[in-house]
């Protein structure tokens, strides 16, 4: 039966052979380093399940985040553990991110024809970091106002176009309700969409080139 | 040849398994505690503490009279005071009725018209008589009905 549904989809959308593409592609004899850009992907996706269902509760004004923040953590079933991962996942998501980097880069994987796989590579990092800059702001406690003031003040730091920014990031002079909103709205629309499109690059240049064996030692 | 085939397939068949085992376990354990996190606001209970109304002496006999309670509740993280009304009638002056302002319709607060003499909801035209039957209109069913009990001359309501 289930076969038979299979077959009949298969007719239809061929994803035996996306599938086969996919999962069945020949790769070269490698290590452990090479599964940090998949672990990298798992969190990603822990991250985006547990965002979610975060935002079935939290509530972004100034009235009622941190108060949000707590119900979910002490009074939610479970609540406590779908944010404790979102919380920890974030930090694993940089440390992956940048381990994942850092063996492109020390095994030279970034070289011709894999540059443009690099490029968005580089760009999801800062992704990942702009995820981490505004998720911070949004439990709204003494923490994350106080850590949003000084990195949004370093922004102001640059010459010449450094207010303009500060302003820019902050909706305003000071840390306020818009503040608190659009950091928000970036956090779970414009980056997660950005992310989304980045990795369907990234991962089809992974899959159409294919990944690249450990150097020897004359390379 | 034969041998070292079915040695590949063999681990083969394995890895698969370990594959669907882990993968499984680790979408059991994300996936699983979604279904309370997100059902829990609705399966909490409320309190079914008695609720003090008032002195029973100002309900005349054979007329629904207005009780008004505020109540504090908790709803998520946001306290609010909400407001509760209820008719109150008794035939004998010994046995209350108490019965909700709640139309039995589509949810909408009816109100006791003495001049009238019943109880009239503005959405959809519903009127109840005075002990809470169904005069005219859509409502399926009778005004609900609070379990109460008096003791002093007070009455108490049960929240349901």
């Amino acid at each position: 039966m289930l076969i038979k549904i299979g077959d009949w989809l298969d007719e239809r959308f061929s994803w035996r052979e996306v599938w086969e593409a996919i999962f069945m592609r020949k790769v070269p004899h490698v290590n452990w380093f090479y599964t940090l850009g998949s672990a990298t992907l798992f969190v990603a996706i822990n991250q985006a399940v547990t965002g979610i269902l975060l935002t079935l509760y939290y509530v972004p004004t100034p009235d009622h985040a941190y108060d949000s923040v707590v119900y979910i953590t002490t009074q939610l079933p479970f609540g406590w553990l779908i944010r404790g991962l979102h919380h920890w996942g974030a930090s694993a998501m940089v440390v992956l991110t940048v381990l994942h980097l850092l063996r492109v880069f020390y095994f030279g994987a970034y070289k011709y024809p894999r540059e443009a796989t690099w490029i968005t590579g580089v760009i999801l990092l800062l992704v990942v970091i702009g995820f981490g800059f505004t998720g911070y702001l949004l439990p709204w406690d003494q923490k994350s106002f106080w850590a949003t003031t000084v990195g949004t003040q370093i922004a102001g730091l640059a010459p010449f176009v450094g207010d303009w920014i500060l302003r820019i990031a902050r909706g305003g002079r000071d840390i306020s309700a818009v503040t608190l909103a659009r950091f928000f709205g970036t956090h779970i629309w414009v980056l997660p969409a950005t992310l989304a499109a980045l990795i369907g690059i990234h991962l089809y240049l992974v899959i159409r080139i294919g990944i690249t064996a450990v150097p020897k030692k004359d390379e | 040849m034969d041998k070292s085939e079915d040695k590949q397939f063999g681990r083969r068949n394995f890895m698969k398994a370990a594959i669907a085992g882990i993968g499984g376990l680790i979408g059991a354990a994300l996936g699983l505690p979604a279904i309370p996190y997100i059902m829990g606001p609705a399966l909490q209970k409320e309190s079914d503490n008695w609720l003090q109304l008032g002195s029973v002496s100002k309900v005349e006999l054979n007329i629904p009279t207005l009780f008004k309670k505020t109540i504090e509740t908790q709803t998520g993280w946001i306290n609010t005071e909400e407001e509760i009304s209820v008719y109150v009638l008794t035939s004998n002056g010994q046995d209350y009725v108490v019965m909700s302002n709640v139309c039995t319709h589509l949810g909408c607060r009816v109100r006791w018209i003495p001049e009238k003499d019943g109880f009239f909801c503005p959405c959809h035209n519903g009127v109840f008589s005075k002990d809470g039957t169904v005069v005219a209109g859509p409502p399926p069913r009778p005004l609900d009905r609070f379990e109460s009990k008096v003791e002093d001359g007070v009455i108490f309501i049960k929240r349901g």
